[in-house]
């Protein structure tokens, strides 16, 4: 076990889940669609050993005007397409994991199967697909659908993706193209599988116009936390992203995932568990600490309140000091509201302290404080139980992404917790886990 | 200072890339790369040496199926398979370089708008304004048959489609004003959400709400290419592209395509100078004649008989073509017969059978090398001339370029060609401008949303 190392990733997206980020002097408002503030953020990243690079996406901007003049309040609506995004990250990049969110529900899977498998042979293989299947109706309505699809059938639908997309990323053996100009053949046809295949949600006959990728597949992310959310991971997914924030459930949910991976025939050993972690840290525990507290006292209350409206609706008319009104309720379906409304209750905060407290840091696990405090709450997740590592949130970025580098990394580094140079060139390697091997051999 | 150079009208050069070549046989050449369609820095190497050649643009086909036809053929004719997905490879040869344009094909039938208006304005953002879009809208069953479709969609359905997805795709990226994101620190607005326009579109095959989560692209929107010749081609591409690609083997059939192109502007409230007509030019370039024909000989000696009927299968729309002497004339018969819907490559083809009855070998040799395109093959000299004679003529505004074998073709086109072409002024020797419309000469079109007074008008 001494030579377990943690995995890092990083969720890069914009200048990170702090809203304020675009107001420091200091950092590129334009950041998610400014291809050299991504550079920096790459670079930096992968002097530091990180396994990934990842990019939340949505399919709209939603943005909601609630309370009446929120939007436009907050960076957002001007960012790129992660797929390209990433594709030209691999040109300037050589170990780092280049991780995509993409929706199951708006694309076809040969197409997409062709762009991931393709970022996958354009970076000699670090490529991974966060598979989502989308939850907002305003993005079911750039597609075609006035409601997005129901949450049972979403799953269903994201199951056969993945199946059509394995397939596919299948259809060629390890061998099919020998090139072989004295025998004048580049392929043989015997090597090859179209896939054919007939479900309920796609009809695609294959077989895919490439070869089997370095990695035999893109790794596959998941990041439900719902029931059918956890079993698709379980089935699927490679890493797993948790929403935790303190020790004793995120203890649980490992061992329940590692033990819930087992149903579906996998061991323990194929899947990563990597929980967020939004790390505010200073040289000393008290910068840290003021760093924080100017952050969210920059923070506009109509865009906090903003972040709180999706969850709960306009709760503007409230006292925003006074306490959580009771007859607030989740209006939006999914499993986070709950959890928020849970917590405002049970820590008895008032509206302001509910979006300060939790809704930026997006319920996961936030920890402020010196580069030790923070290594020490790693270091105790990750030895007993509750973390393979952890994908890092930047509050602001690249702020937090050059702090954690330069104060955290060594510190990880010296505890023996984090490698101190990349086991390999692609990520599944460097995360350490199994090859895909060809069903073929 | 130098002096201003006199303003003669210069040719526009894209470099069309088939992985190892455009000649079927290329892979069989010793400069061809023959791992090239899953090899990066192939592809980067080839990017970075087409912008020392100042070349506008490269420009990638693409296939949503590897089209089987006859697998025996297929396993020695490499096309469309084997290789990157476009979009994704322009990204990263966008990281790669920073002036030469940087164009995909994409299809109209079997994706969504809204994904397509992403990828391809990320693309422009990516390359700070370097992004085109082929439109293509895919006529082949084995393409539906990957997604979901037994059948593909009908001639004039897809182009109808096709027309409603160009307008949604333009629409999504006007979708901010250029000015809109003001992001003012000072009084905490980010974005001024009234120069935010959501476009509501419900069509007959699609309906989009928008707004589209990305700033308008730099060049407001890619450049726009279109391929296709017949009458349904010519009046979408009359409306909406920039540059018309042709494949076409006569210099009198450019000319006049071309002219018949021009003359359609206007009445869709354009310049006919708004459109750029590039005939691809199939060349092989060597230090000598010998030595070009020298390897042309090569490669058409390589062309295997099953991919010779292949060939013109793909030509004639992917038909069955049975066994046939090679050294007999064509049969006339076996060319479906020409009614609206049928695909300019087919007609091509039965006007070069009908007028020269050329023997089966002749005629999938003449295909073998940028299947419809004319075909130059000698030294850089004969090369220009005859590019010179065709932009003289009017027959183009510029080329696309499509050598034999890759990398090999392409680094004695920019050793032998370009210099030639830059010394009789046809050609740049530097980039006029930072982006594909400057080198282009393409004004930056406006935001449909720029001047209301005159969309209320309409």
């Amino acid at each position: 076990m001494s030579d377990r190392k943690m995995r890092l990733g990083a969720s890069v997206r914009g200048l990170g889940y702090h809203p304020t980020g675009w107001l420091d002097p200091d950092v590129p408002a334009d950041g998610a669609i400014n291809f050299n503030f991504y550079l920096d953020l790459a670079k930096t990243l992968e002097s530091a050993f990180f396994d990934i690079f990842f990019l939340a996406d949505h399919s709209a901007f939603f943005s909601p005007n609630i309370p009446e003049g929120a939007l436009g309040r907050s960076d957002g609506g001007a960012e790129f397409e992660p797929i390209t995004l990433l594709a030209a990250l691999s040109a300037v990049t050589s170990n780092i994991g280049l991780v995509a969110t993409v929706s199951s529900t708006f694309h076809q899977p040969f197409q997409l199967a062709r762009q991931l498998g393709s970022v996958d042979h354009l970076s000699g293989g670090r490529m991974g697909w966060n598979v989502v299947t989308s939850s907002r109706d305003a993005e079911a309505r750039n597609f075609g659908e006035e409601k997005i699809l129901e949450k049972g059938l979403r799953y269903q639908r994201a199951k056969e993706m993945l199946d059509v997309c394995f397939g596919l990323w299948n259809s060629w053996e390890d061998d099919a193209f020998p090139r072989d100009r004295e025998r004048g053949v580049f392929f043989e046809p015997s090597k090859m599988h179209p896939i054919n295949h007939k479900g309920a949600f796609f009809r695609v006959d294959g077989p895919l116009s490439q070869p089997r990728s370095p990695q035999g597949r893109p790794v596959i992310f998941q990041a439900g936390a719902s029931e059918a959310g956890l079993d698709f991971a379980a089935s699927k997914a490679e890493v797993i992203y948790a929403l935790q924030s303190d020790f004793d459930s995120a203890r649980a949910a490992y061992a329940s995932m590692k033990e819930r991976v087992k149903k579906f025939g996998r061991s323990p050993d194929d899947i990563r568990i990597l929980p967020g972690l939004m790390p505010v840290v200073g040289e000393t525990r008290a910068d840290a600490e003021a760093w924080k507290r100017q952050s969210q006292k920059d923070l506009d209350p109509i865009v906090g309140l903003q972040r709180l409206a999706r969850h709960f609706g306009d709760l503007s008319k409230y006292d925003i000091d006074g306490p959580f009104p009771d007859e607030v309720k989740s209006i939006s379906g999914i499993s986070r509201s709950d959890l928020y409304l849970e917590q405002a209750r049970r820590e008895g905060w008032s509206i302001r302290q509910l979006y300060e407290n939790a809704v930026i840091s997006d319920q996961h696990l936030e920890v402020v404080g010196s580069p030790s405090d923070i290594a020490d709450v790693m270091e105790k997740w990750f030895t007993e139980g509750a973390a393979d590592g952890f994908n890092i949130l930047p509050a602001k970025s690249p702020r937090d992404i050059h702090a954690f580098v330069e104060l955290v990394v060594p510190e990880l580094q010296r505890r023996g917790l984090y490698r101190t140079e990349y086991e390999s060139t692609t990520l599944r390697g460097n995360l350490g886990l199994p090859d895909v091997p060809s069903p073929w051999v | 200072m130098a002096p201003a150079k006199s303003a003669t009208r210069q040719m526009k050069l894209a470099l069309h890339i088939h992985a190892t070549g455009h000649h079927v046989a290329a892979w069989h050449h010793p400069r061809s790369q023959i791992d090239a369609g899953s090899n990066p820095r192939h592809y980067i190497e080839m990017a970075q040496l087409a912008e020392r050649g100042k070349f506008d643009l490269i420009f990638l086909a693409d296939s949503l199926a590897i089209r089987l036809g006859d697998v025996k053929a297929k396993g020695r004719w490499p096309q469309y398979l084997a290789y990157f997905e476009p979009l994704t490879l322009l990204s990263t040869l966008a990281a790669a370089t920073s002036r030469i344009g940087l164009v995909a094909t994409a299809s109209t039938s079997y994706t969504e708008p809204y994904n397509l208006a992403r990828s391809f304005g990320s693309l422009d953002h990516l390359s700070a304004g370097r992004a085109g879009w082929n439109i293509v809208t895919t006529g082949n069953a084995a393409s539906s048959r990957n997604f979901g479709r037994p059948e593909h969609f009908e001639h004039e359905d897809r182009y109808r489609r096709a027309q409603e997805f160009v307008e949604i795709v333009c629409g999504l990226w006007d979708s901010y004003d250029d000015d809109a994101f003001v992001m003012d620190r000072a009084s905490g607005l980010y974005a001024d959400l009234d120069k935010m326009h959501v476009l509501h579109h419900e069509g007959e095959s699609f309906s989009v709400e928008g707004p589209l989560n990305m700033r308008r692209p730099p060049q407001g929107r890619p450049v726009l290419f279109q391929a296709g010749t017949s009458e349904t081609g010519k009046e979408t591409a009359a409306r909406n592209a920039d540059v018309v690609f042709m494949q076409q083997q006569s210099l009198e059939r450019c000319r006049s395509l071309r002219e018949d192109i021009r003359g359609r502007l206007p009445k869709h409230g354009r310049d006919p100078d708004e459109i750029l007509v590039m005939p691809g030019m199939a060349v092989t370039v060597g230090r000598t004649e010998a030595e070009a024909r020298e390897q042309h000989d090569f490669l058409q000696s390589k062309i295997h008989p099953d991919v010779g009927r292949a060939i013109l299968s793909a030509e004639l729309g992917y038909i069955d073509l049975p066994e046939m002497p090679l050294d007999e004339p064509f049969p006339l018969d076996l060319i479906p017969e020409i009614d609206g819907g049928v695909r300019s490559t087919a007609q091509a083809l039965r006007r070069v059978v009908e007028a020269e009855r050329p023997t089966v070998r002749e005629l999938y040799q003449r295909y073998a090398n940028g299947r419809g395109s004319h075909q130059i093959v000698g030294d850089a000299v004969q090369v220009a001339d005859e590019l010179e004679h065709w932009f003289r003529s009017g027959a183009g505004d510029g080329f696309i370029i499509q050598p034999a074998v890759l990398p090999g073709g392409l680094e004695d086109f920019v050793e032998l060609v370009v210099p030639e072409l830059q010394r009789r002024g046809l050609y740049r020797e530097e980039y006029e401008g930072a982006t594909l419309r400057d080198h282009l000469g393409l004004a930056r079109p406006e935001s449909r949303y720029a001047r209301p007074a005159l969309q209320d008008a309409n």
